[in-house]
């Protein structure tokens, strides 16, 4: 099965399985060098071939791409510093949910470009349920064609010879963002603890960052409607309008109440997963990891060698998606 | 009845019909935004897109041939500097309202022209297109009064206009080159990638544009006599039979190397595009009304002006297809397979054909640039030419 799973996702999701040199690397800074050669120098002269591209280019290489963003979120309303709860005391066996819960509260006390929120999603324990999905719909109140984690599956080969393969496939909160630098309104960046966001209220909804994203990671949000074009008839049954109260809920992502309303933000702007940044400031696991019935899914700070993360992500059975094109994504996966 | 007048009521009537047809488009688009268009989360670009760079393209086309007149004073198109100037505004008004319309939120975009991110080949563009509006405006006022200035005045004037018109050449190549790489960046879209797309992009527009120029210049002819017209109309012709050569070289080489090796890279986004479910868009649009027909007509020996302006007609109208072959097809492959099934909804899918509200909003984009250069040829003094040009 596991041969299976290296020609699944080899060549169906274009995985590369990573080294064992970058395996080790726990506490890593993801620097690596990446395929810059030829790509880099193709995209550097194309850009430098017109007037005012040229400019383009020496501003590229002059800043990096985070210098220019406000990583400090300080025109986000971040939350107040973190209050630790009480856990139940360690114990041998106990549920990987508890001891990933003592990994946030370690790593929320420590500054916070000093952690690295990673993820980890073990494809041998993913059933497919779609139940992250479904509950980070309803934790960010997510309408109709916006989608954060979707599981994608797949059969393969050919009969009598195959296979199903399923895929939780969040934000990989890239190292390296191809969605950062193309966003003209400077809207989305990479917080110093790794999570790339998005400024609702910043973005003015060109959807060139969907482009950019090797992982199709960002949907649009058109201002649909789960109840639109229901049927009304209140006194008969529940009525358009009862039914509709989830359309109306506020969500609470990036720590602000976003209600869809009109044309008012997030309606016209780039959506994707955060990582739950509500949930984990306040000590809580993304809704994903916490609602995943196989317990597939692991998040922690992969700065932290004590933590679960860490761990999972020195296995050598550990690689990331589409390595290859540089991206250092903070989700790892299993197979 | 002349040609000049044909040609207004003919103009003031598709301004109506597109205009009328294509306004409940534009309700819907204000009171639903985006939900009726047909692109999606995983198609993020449609017809709006590539109508825009359709005619930001046609623009920079146009704005080459005032460049002929005042920098390189091409003694054939001396007279219709002022009109290749109006024909640039109008154009860009409506690329403009395309991309507008095309944004989440398009009233945030202004702040972009204060504040853009340069990293982002789109920022650029903010930077770029307001340079370029401003300097179209300045360049048509100088032209105009240049025709008013007497002597030594029109002497100064005329060198304002070279230095406006140098200056132009490379802000052109900056921003329509550069629409070629806000595409040609995407390092995830394999067909958009690469050092190619912004010399294709400018080819294209120089094409376009000289093209349209011609059939405008056809129509509203300047003040000329009958041989200084023929002139004007063999050199655009010739012009742009030379552009359609080049950009026929250009298109045959990316062809040639998407389909050598079908197997690999994007050799089947070439299939679909060439034999796909909307062949007729390559083969018939842009192959045989857009090269093949405007080829016979421009290489005819008659070399009628009339010809001349419907060949250009032709190429300008027909490259919305080209631009579309461009721009849909980059994002046909999902980047990860099988997405498209894991939560399924219409705007979660790999297949666009515009919805009937973005072609009403396409239509009601034409009728405001014709409306713009209609009113802008009415209001200024577009024909009036004194002393030498
Ligand atoms: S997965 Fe896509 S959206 Fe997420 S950080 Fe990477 S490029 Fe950006
Ligand atoms: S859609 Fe928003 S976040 Fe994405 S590139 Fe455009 S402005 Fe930036």
């Amino acid at each position: 099965m596991s041969e299976l799973y290296t020609d699944i996702l080899k060549n169906n999701f274009k995985g590369v399985a990573m080294s064992k040199e970058e395996l080790s690397r726990v506490d890593e800074k993801l620097t690596l060098e990446t395929d810059e050669s030829r790509r880099d120098f193709l995209d550097k002269f194309s850009k430098g071939i017109f007037g005012g591209l040229i400019a383009s280019g020496v501003v590229n290489a002059l800043a990096p791409v985070q210098a220019k963003a406000k990583m400090d979120g300080s025109n986000l309303n971040f939350s107040e510093p973190f209050k630790p709860f009480d856990l139940p005391p360690e114990t041998p066996g106990e549920d990987g949910i508890l001891r990933m819960m003592r990994d946030i509260q370690r790593a929320l006390k420590k500054p916070i470009e000093q952690r690295h929120w990673k993820m980890v999603i073990d494809l041998r324990k993913c059933v497919g349920c779609d139940a992250c999905s479904v509950s980070c719909a309803a934790e960010n109140k997510l309408p109709p064609g916006v989608i954060y984690r979707p599981v994608i599956q797949q059969e393969i080969g050919s009969y009598p010879n195959v296979g199903h393969v399923t895929l939780p496939r969040p934000c990989m909160h890239c190292d390296e963002p191809p969605c950062v630098p193309v966003c003209p309104a400077e809207a989305t960046w990479k917080r110093p603890d790794g999570i790339v966001i998005v400024d609702y209220d910043q973005c003015i909804g060109c959807r060139y960052c969907l482009n950019a994203c090797p992982y199709d990671a960002r949907t649009f949000d058109f201002g649909m409607e789960y109840i639109d074009g229901a049927a009304d008839a209140p006194k008969v049954f529940l009525g358009k309008e009862k039914a509709g109260k989830y359309e109306t809920e506020a969500s609470y992502e990036y720590e602000k109440e976003w209600k869809r309303e009109g044309e008012e933000s997030p309606i016209g702007n780039a959506r994707k997963c955060h990582f739950c940044i509500p949930r984990i400031e306040k000590g809580m696991l993304p809704e994903c990891v916490v609602t995943c019935i196989g317990r597939a899914t692991y998040f922690g700070d992969g700065n932290d060698p004590q933590s679960l993360v860490s761990e999972l992500i020195a296995l050598p059975n550990a690689f990331r998606l589409k390595e290859e094109v540089g991206t250092h994504p903070s989700v790892y996966y299993i197979k | 009845m002349t040609r000049e007048k044909m040609g207004n009521i003919l103009v003031w009537i598709l301004i109506i019909g597109f205009g009328a047809w294509g306004l409940p488009g534009m309700l819907d688009r204000f009171a639903n935004g985006h939900v009726n268009t047909a692109y999606g989360s995983y198609i993020p670009w449609g017809l709006w897109i590539s109508a825009y760079i359709w005619l930001i393209g046609l623009s920079a086309g146009a704005l080459m041939i005032s460049v002929m007149t005042y920098v390189f004073n091409i003694e054939a198109v001396k007279k219709v500097g002022k009109m290749a100037f109006l024909v640039a505004i109008a154009t860009l008004v409506g690329a403009m309202m395309s991309v507008g319309l095309d944004l989440g939120h398009p009233l945030r975009a202004f702040s972009l022209i204060l504040d853009p991110n340069l990293h982002s080949m789109m920022g650029w563009m903010a930077v770029l297109y307001s340079a370029y509006f401003v300097t179209l405006c300045v360049e048509l006022y100088f032209a105009i009064k240049k025709e008013q200035a007497r002597g030594e005045k029109q002497k100064s004037i005329k060198k304002i206009l070279v230095v406006l018109g140098i200056w132009s050449i490379p802000l052109a190549f900056a921003f329509h080159g550069g629409v070629g790489g806000v595409f040609a960046n995407v390092i995830a879209k394999p067909y958009w990638h690469g050092p190619m797309l912004p010399v294709v992009f400018l080819a294209g527009a120089f094409l376009s544009g000289g093209a349209l120029f011609a059939t405008v210049a056809y129509i509203w002819r300047p003040n000329q006599s009958k041989e200084e017209f023929l002139k004007m109309m063999i050199f655009l012709g010739k012009t742009t039979l030379a552009l359609l050569i080049l950009d026929e070289i250009l298109e045959l080489s990316e062809v040639y190397v998407g389909t050598f090796y079908s197997a690999y890279g994007e050799g089947h986004l070439w299939q679909q595009i060439l034999f796909g479910q909307y062949w007729y868009t390559f083969w018939i649009v842009h192959i045989l009304i857009g090269v093949l027909i405007p080829l016979f007509l421009l290489t005819a020996k008659s070399k009628s002006p009339g010809a001349i302006a419907l060949a250009g007609l032709l190429i300008a109208g027909s490259f919305l297809a080209v631009r579309l072959n461009i721009v849909i097809p980059g994002m046909l492959d999902p980047e990860i397979k099988g997405i498209a099934d894991a939560w399924v909804h219409s705007k979660l899918t790999f297949s666009y054909l515009p919805s009937i509200m973005e072609w009403q909003v396409l239509l009601f984009i034409v009728a405001v640039v014709m409306a713009v250069f209609m009113i802008g040829k009415k209001v200024l003094p577009i024909y009036q030419t004194a002393g030498d040009e």
